[in-house]
């Protein structure tokens, strides 16, 4: 950004021990503190405009390469759904399971590479990689309710996604208690086994 | 807690005042910025390269792009081909590159996009030599069929772009092909 307002100043209060701790780091990189500052505040206002804050990117950057280290890859949507609508009718039970031993490899992957590989699986559909928009996730002492909701999911897509995490989950030690697949929302009942 | 001033840009501090009016105080906001950063900081990082690569998830998700298990996208693609027949999923691959190449607009924005999306290609590039966009695409991922329903992506989408298909050699897992500037672009 250039252009004479931008260079107009503001005073902002923070805590002094954050405060020093940049000023090292800003100095060790060369840079002044206030171009420091600039830095750091033009990414929390990308973060922002992507409705995330720094933390939960922070904390999702860990699984970032997660998809590309576990087999994944990327396809177009339209090309991935007519694949599936194309198949489905003559080879759906074959598909279901197709997805669910790729979840279970997944899982496995996840166990091998994470301290706490449910958790992470968890923050890997949340990252939206998987087209839902939402999942929710409600734990008491004796199961797990997962719910995943996708407006842009077709139901067997839905289907085929479902298979996939319960292979996933029961690699990672969970059972599925009870299951449910409507029009792009998959609910999961879990329990540990 | 002692506290500090610090001096930021006019704009941008505007804009972190406003954000923080909806989640809190000011103090708290830029607190949680400047912890942020120190984290990303400590872990050998700068945030501007967690955006970027955050940034990146979310342009290929805007995109259409969706995940799937690499070895199930490529048995359902030999499934659908045997079924549907080769000219109806050429048709498909082609006219999806169409609508990436009209989405992209522009060549260098669509090699981009390859490059960062399609990690079972180990090698992407466009050259231009002599008036001729040269592409090159390889994968040792890729079938035979994927290889020829690949190349027809790419066709579509450079079609999009404005180039006409000039050569092209396609076997599996390699993709040379050729292309000119469209005389009605």
């Amino acid at each position: 950004m250039s252009g004479k307002g931008s260079r107009k100043q503001k005073l902002i209060r923070a805590p002094s021990d954050l405060v020093s701790k940049l000023s090292r780091e800003a100095a060790s990189q060369g840079k002044t503190l206030y171009s420091y500052v600039t830095e750091i505040f033009e990414q929390a206002t990308r973060a922002y405009e992507m409705k995330r804050s720094l933390k939960e990117i922070l904390d999702t950057f860990e699984v970032l390469d997660v998809p590309k280290e576990a087999g994944t890859v990327y396809t177009p949507r339209d090309i991935l759904d007519y694949l599936i609508q194309k198949t489905y009718g003559e080879n759906g039970e074959e598909l279901q399971q197709m997805w669910y031993h790729a979840g279970k490899w997944y899982g496995i992957y996840l166990r091998e590479k994470f301290e706490q590989p449910f958790e992470t699986f968890l923050r890997l559909l949340q990252e939206g990689r998987w087209d839902l928009n939402e999942v929710n996730i409600n734990k008491s002492s004796e199961r797990i309710d997962l719910k995943c909701v996708s407006t842009f999911i077709s139901q067997e897509r839905a289907l085929l996604l479902q298979n996939f995490i319960e292979g996933a989950v029961y690699s990672l030690g969970y059972k599925t208690k009870e299951k449910n697949c409507f029009k792009g929302i998959i609910r999961l009942a879990l329990s540990k086994m | 807690m002692k506290r500090k001033m610090l001096a930021a840009r006019l704009d941008l501090a505007d804009k972190i005042s406003d954000i923080s009016s909806r989640k809190g105080t000011l103090y708290d906001y830029v607190n949680d910025i400047l912890e942020q950063a120190i984290r990303a900081e400590e872990i050998g990082l700068s945030l501007k390269t967690v955006l970027d690569d955050r940034w990146a998830v979310k342009a290929m998700k805007d995109a259409g792009f969706i995940l799937v298990p690499g070895k199930i996208l490529y048995d359902l693609t030999e499934t659908a081909y045997r079924r549907v027949g080769r000219e109806k999923m050429r048709m498909l691959w082609y006219e999806t590159g169409q609508w990436y190449g009209h989405y992209y607009g522009d060549l260098k924005k669509f090699e981009a996009a390859v490059k960062s999306c399609f990690w079972d290609v180990s090698e992407f590039k466009i050259l231009e030599e002599n008036e001729t966009e040269i592409l090159t695409c390889l994968s040792s991922k890729f079938s035979a069929t994927y290889t020829e329903l690949f190349s027809k992506f790419l066709e579509g989408a450079l079609a999009a772009l404005g180039f006409s298909l000039n050569q092209s050699e396609v076997s599996k897992g390699i993709i040379n092909l050729k292309f000119v500037k469209s005389l009605d672009k």
